[in-house]
């Protein structure tokens, strides 16, 4: 067992699902509610790392954040290395990661009935009160089957990974990285262990989303009675 | 100043032209089709539906809730309006009590919201959530969540016998409870008129719901009050043929008024279709109609008189006018058959009569025999008909 690439996938996965949770509720809340015209192409634009290989956001990261670009010159001489360090592969991560903690929580808003949220202002409660008090009570499933899917989903990422943070040992050496280094140098009894690991997290966290959904289905049911 | 008063007209998203008010422990029912715009009018009292062309005010006790003119725009906060829900609404992850205390100001402590579930008859129940509820006592909890709001503040010793700034607004609140629950509600509801001093305004469809929780009924058709009015008269003589239809008064018909004697009317009633053929029923002439006016006119089917087809009556109210007619259809309701006749000399025209069945045995018809209607002037109700707007 790799423990210093457990270490970096575990870090990186509760760094990833922290940073991702406030983002992602506000995007998610403000995609339940609004009437705009443009809502299709925001959730296009989120749902597009699920449909990209990782490689193309790998490759754009890197063009945009290498040395060769002048934002990356710029982050150089300001003193801030995004590509092969920890801090680029937690921003691409949160990038890449967007669609897994947004639908679940947008999906939890969308379902809150809107005459709860007038029942919540008739009865005096502000724009603000009625979020915290009634739904974000309400919403709470999707915000857990949110952050559980970006925790799966971070560690079991490869590509990206592989592009962005390249394979530095304690620093972006992943568990799915240090995996395929050991198959590739035949030490087939460290990647079972590892392989086992990662189903059993995934495992674990894709049970955790479906019990969280049913939850939520509960929810909206005694909602609609 | 006191009540409620509301002004409304508004072109889009719907056409809204609605005014009426409702007095300080007043019941006022909407009352209308689905989708007439009743329940849209009870959203804009609340704050909840202001569309951007709206023009008017809506005024509780003094008070500018909304003054298009002045530019006062109260947010649904602001204004102290109880809404019961139509599906109650209630936030299914609090307890009845929370629910409740929820919407209490300040100046509610949780054993004043205790004593106001009890009030309710909610006492044992007032830690459970909504689906431990059934659809009555949901709907309790969702009154007692809306008269929170407008109720004085227990902890104040001050009594405002003038009625409070506060609104009761029911949207179709009996429609999702079965019958018996729905008759404990009416009877609650009735109680609680005798406690509570705000205006009540009760959105519904049922006619028969309006006719006996409501002091006055607004009638509203396609975004407008049409008629206003106590629930006898409206029902009784409706201000044109729409109301009358929407009232649900069967056997309303078409025809021409003519001035006759002093004190008295002819109506023409004639077949828009084929004019050749008409019969003259008397009325009174009320000098409301001018002479050789088009009406819309309604026969009251209670103060119709039936005969045997042969049989001459034994004391004709002046005026009255016998029509013979023949029994098209006869529908067996139990004691009430509901027939429809034919008369002779307009056989284009259907009258709708709920007859006991015990005088259809007596008079030995059946469909398809003849009979006399005897029709006192009074039966007969006539109205302009309605100029399109």
């Amino acid at each position: 067992m790799d423990w210093s690439a457990l270490t970096v996938s575990l870090t990186l996965a509760v760094l990833t699902t922290l940073a991702l949770l406030p983002v992602g509720l506000a995007l998610a809340r403000w995609l339940a509610v609004t009437r705009w015209a443009g809502r299709p192409v925001v959730e296009a634009l989120l749902l597009l790392p699920l449909l990209l290989p990782p490689t193309v956001i790998g490759f754009y990261f890197l063009m945009a954040l290498g040395q060769g670009s002048p934002l990356g010159a710029w982050l150089a001489a300001s003193g801030v290395r995004l590509v092969f360090t920890l801090d680029g592969l937690l921003l691409v991560s949160v990038l890449i990661n967007l669609p897994f903690m947004v639908q679940p929580i947008q999906r939890a808003f969308a379902a809150v009935p809107n005459s709860l949220r007038e029942a919540a202002w008739v009865s005096g409660l502000s724009t603000w009160q009625t979020f915290w008090r009634i739904e974000l009570p309400l919403a709470w499933p999707g915000l857990l089957a949110g952050m559980a899917l970006t925790v799966a989903h971070t560690l079991g990422e490869f590509g990206v990974v592989l592009m962005v943070g390249g394979n530095i040992e304690g620093e972006t050496r992943t568990l799915s990285v240090s995996l395929y280094d050991k198959v590739q140098g035949m030490e087939l009894q460290s990647a079972h262990v590892m392989a086992l690991t990662l189903v059993g997290v995934s495992l674990l966290a894709l049970s955790l989303v479906l019990a969280f959904d049913q939850v939520g289905q509960r929810g909206r049911a005694l909602q609609e009675r | 100043m006191s009540g409620l008063h509301v002004q409304l007209r508004s072109d889009t998203p719907i056409r809204l032209a609605a005014e009426f008010d409702c007095g300080a422990g007043e019941l006022v029912a909407l009352v209308g089709p689905s989708g007439s715009g009743k329940t849209s009018m009870l959203r804009a009292i609340a704050g909840l539906w202001t569309p951007a062309d709206l023009q008017g005010h809506i005024r509780v006790n003094g008070q500018d809730w909304l003054d298009t003119h002045t530019g006062v725009q109260l947010s649904p906060q602001q204004r102290r309006a109880g809404l019961v829900f139509q599906h109650y609404a209630l936030f299914p992850h609090m307890t009845a009590h929370a629910n409740v205390a929820l919407a209490a100001g300040p100046g509610w402590t949780a054993s004043d919201v205790q004593s106001l579930l009890v009030r309710l008859g909610l006492a044992a129940l007032s830690e459970r959530r909504p689906s431990q509820l059934s659809g009555g006592q949901q709907q309790r909890v969702a009154l007692a969540r809306a008269l929170v709001r407008v109720m004085p503040k227990p902890s104040s010793q001050t009594h405002e016998p003038e009625g409070l700034p506060g609104v009761l607004l029911l949207d179709e609140p009996f429609s999702a409870v079965d019958a018996p629950t729905r008759q404990a509600l009416y009877r609650e509801l009735a109680a609680l008129r005798q406690k509570v001093s705000v205006p009540m305004v009760l959105v519904t469809h049922d006619l028969q719901e309006a006719r006996r929780l409501a002091d006055r009924v607004v009638i509203v058709d396609a975004g407008q009050t049409l008629q206003t009015g106590e629930p006898s008269r409206v029902f009784a003589s409706p201000r044109n043929a729409r109301v009358a239809e929407l009232v649900g008064i069967q056997n309303h018909f078409t025809g021409v008024f003519h001035k006759d004697q002093p004190g008295w009317g002819r109506l023409r009633w004639t077949d828009p279709a084929r004019s050749a053929a008409a019969i003259d029923l008397r009325v009174i002439d009320k000098n409301k109609i001018d002479d050789g006016i088009s009406v819309t006119w309604v026969l009251n089917g209670e103060q119709v008189d039936v005969l045997a087809d042969h049989e001459s009556p034994e004391h004709l109210e002046p005026g009255a006018t016998c029509l013979r007619c023949q029994l098209i259809e006869v529908l067996s309701l139990g004691e009430i058959s509901l027939c429809t006749l034919m008369p002779m000399a307009l056989p284009s025209q259907a009258i709708t009569l709920n007859l006991t069945t015990r005088l259809l045995a007596r008079l030995q018809v059946t469909a398809g025999a003849w009979v006399q209607l005897l029709i006192a002037p009074g039966a007969l109700h006539i109205m302009p008909v309605r100029e399109l707007p």
